[in-house]
């Protein structure tokens, strides 16, 4: 078995004190091996996010240590936590986070400054993501102008420009369209495969299941055992999308029977005219 | 980064272009008081600076003329007169005080002139001609609109009446405008007799000034003779002592204002971008890079403020007195130099709290939606 590229040992993280203390991630332990993809899962308010930005050192921990590549970066100085963001991780958000003030391809070198031979040096390697993302044409346009797919594109040859080991993706799929965030995945997956990048990802869409090695459960700040086969598959009333009811998130009671949806906007049109979506079938059933 | 600071700024051109107006505005102010300041400080030495002796003699003690007394008994002047190397000698009477017409009244300079004394007259006249008798007066041209006399009007100067034969140019001050008048009228209001103020001392050809002042010193007892040059210096310097306080006080009011006019539009710039700067943290960019940024957007907008102060203080100042005669302006480039080293000064200050606020930035707010 390969080495792990990361490695968190009883990672605990926890904001306020006293009676407003609140322990955000509880002693997790887990990890990632090179050209893994491990799909970070839970309901909202599970820690996920916070432990991502442990991971990629953007948060200390309270207590526990993460080693990436050889680098213990809970015993790093904060001044010294900016060149390995830079250099050893690629970060993909959920908001895309493009720069809004500079072209596609000064997004992608953005990164590229802290690497040896900085942005100049990073050219050949920005030329080859934008070819390779499909985003040739759109080289000079501004991030405005983009789709989201798009823009999904261009945060994630950033991520890639200065070729780090680990890529790091909250929510990437969460502002684009199914078939957009399929594409998406795809590349992420592709990055893993053929490339040799670990990926971890958090995310609450089910779909990206499919492309995960594996699948952590966090809930309440803690890893619990989740088979990724446990699934309890139930059809969004309002767009027809299988939901898994194990990780949907978005979900209302109506008429004694509990519907489960894809997404908020998806479960505020049920809201708003619930009897609409229910076929004759289900409304006989219910009623 | 430095590309990104720019172009965030580009992208902002509304809220720059504000910033950079209000920095301007308080600019033009520190400019605006300087060029009064410099241009009166010149207009109060304007009657020395266009007489140019070789030699100013004077009473032992005085340095310069404007606010000062003096007084040189007449057979010293015979004294002065009879040193080798002088060629003429022409001795004027002199009082600080303030002429009326109406309920109208200007503080000014009263030169007393001797009969068919060409050499210490008005240097330039705009209407009627010189002193030629008693009870009559020559005023600047500025001050007879100021006043609303003109030629044949008669005016008071030390509860004295005169007539006012002529207007000369140049020679009006908002301080101290200078006023000519017969030399025995200006005797009988000082009650004084065979003395004079000062005597403008012409060199023959050939001869040191410096050299010349210092031989009147040793010859002519408890006088005091100093060359052209450093008596207007003196004066120069008497001048703008008076008002370097008021004009150091306006400095530094409209350099606070600037201040806070950066750094209200710096915070502005940082806070629209916050959550842009969080994610530059997040990608890798250390603080003090952003940090870096941030001051150098500070700086852009602040230069761009002093150089939209300093067009208008190359463009629009010289033409302000067309419009408004009374007031003298000059806008000296050195002047405008210190204002924009005091500009990246104020940028620097101005950049603090926003500054402040990028190195508290959270990186792991990038991950917010």
């Amino acid at each position: 078995m390969a080495a792990a590229l990361l490695t968190a040992s009883k990672v605990t993280k926890i904001f306020g004190t006293g009676h407003a203390e609140v322990r955000a991630v509880h002693e997790v332990s887990l990890e990632i091996l090179p050209a893994e993809i491990v799909l970070v899962m839970g309901p909202s308010g599970s820690g996920k996010t916070t432990l991502l930005s442990m991971l990629g050192g953007l948060l200390k921990p309270s207590a526990g240590s993460i080693v990436l590549d050889g680098i213990h970066l809970t015993a790093l100085k904060e001044s010294q936590l900016p060149e390995i963001r830079a250099l050893k991780i690629g970060f993909v958000f959920q908001a895309f986070n493009l720069l809004s003030a500079l072209s596609v391809e000064e997004n992608i070198l953005f990164p590229a400054q802290l690497r040896a031979g900085g942005i100049a040096a990073a050219r050949p390697r920005a030329a080859e993501l934008i070819e390779k993302l499909g985003l040739a044409h759109r080289r000079r346009a501004l991030p405005k102008t983009l789709s989201g797919g798009e823009k999904q594109r261009v945060a994630i040859a950033r991520a890639l420009i200065n070729e780090p080991k680990l890529i790091l993706a909250d929510e990437p799929t969460g502002n684009l369209d199914s078939q957009t965030g399929q594409e998406v995945m795809m590349i992420l997956h592709d990055v893993a495969r053929d490339q040799g990048y670990s990926v971890v990802l958090v995310t609450h869409d089910p779909r990206v299941e499919d492309v995960a090695d594996r699948i952590l459960w966090l809930e309440d700040g803690q890893l619990r055992d989740r088979k990724s086969e446990q699934h309890n598959w139930e059809r969004d009333p309002v767009c027809g999308m299988r939901v898994d009811e194990w990780t949907a998130t978005e979900f209302t009671d109506y008429k004694d029977h509990k519907y489960v949806f894809c997404s908020s906007r998806c479960r505020e049109r049920f809201d708003k005219r619930p009897e609409h979506y229910l076929t004759k079938r289900e409304q006989s059933a219910d009623g | 980064m430095l590309v990104w600071a720019w172009k965030s700024l580009i992208a902002q051109r509304g809220a720059v272009l504000g910033g950079a107006l209000g920095i301007a505005g308080s600019f033009i102010l520190v400019v605006f008081f300087h060029a009064v300041f410099r241009g009166e400080s010149g207009q109060i030495v304007a009657y020395p600076e266009h007489m140019q002796p070789d030699v100013w003699v004077m009473q032992r003690g005085v340095r310069n003329m404007h606010m000062a007394t003096s007084s040189v008994w007449d057979w010293k002047a015979d004294k002065v007169a009879d040193i080798p190397g002088v060629a003429r000698v022409t001795p004027i009477l002199y009082l600080n005080s303030v002429i009326t017409a109406g309920n109208q009244k200007s503080f000014s300079f009263i030169v007393g002139l001797l009969p068919d004394d060409h050499r210490a007259g008005p240097w330039e006249m705009v209407a009627g001609r010189e002193v030629s008798s008693q009870g009559e007066t020559v005023i600047p041209d500025v001050l007879s609109n100021l006043l609303d006399v003109s030629i044949g009007d008669r005016v008071t100067i030390a509860d004295t009446s005169f007539t006012i034969v002529g207007l000369s140019t140049g020679t009006y001050s908002m301080a101290n405008s200078v006023i000519f008048v017969a030399f025995s009228d200006l005797e009988r209001i000082l009650s004084s007799s065979g003395t004079y103020s000062y005597l403008l001392v012409d060199a023959e050809e050939g001869i040191d000034p410096e050299a010349l002042a210092g031989k009147i010193r040793r010859e002519v007892e408890k006088v005091n003779a100093l060359p052209h040059e450093e008596f207007v210096e003196n004066d120069f310097a008497i001048a703008m002592q008076m008002g370097v306080e008021i004009i150091f006080m306006m400095t530094v009011i409209s350099a606070i204002l600037a201040i806070l006019i950066v750094c209200f539009t710096a915070y502005s710039l940082v806070m629209r971008k916050r959550r842009e700067l969080a994610i530059a943290k997040a990608l890798g960019m250390r603080g003090s890079a952003v940090l870096f940024g941030v001051v150098f957007q500070s700086c852009i907008l602040t230069l761009f403020g002093f150089a939209i102060a300093a067009v208008f203080a190359m463009i629009v100042i010289p033409y302000i007195p067309l419009l408004l005669p009374q007031l003298s302006l000059t806008v000296a480039v050195s002047e405008l130099l210190q204002i924009g080293v005091t500009a990246l000064l104020v940028a620097m200050v101005g950049a603090i709290i926003p500054a402040y606020l990028v190195l508290r930035l959270d990186p792991a707010t990038a991950f917010n939606v």
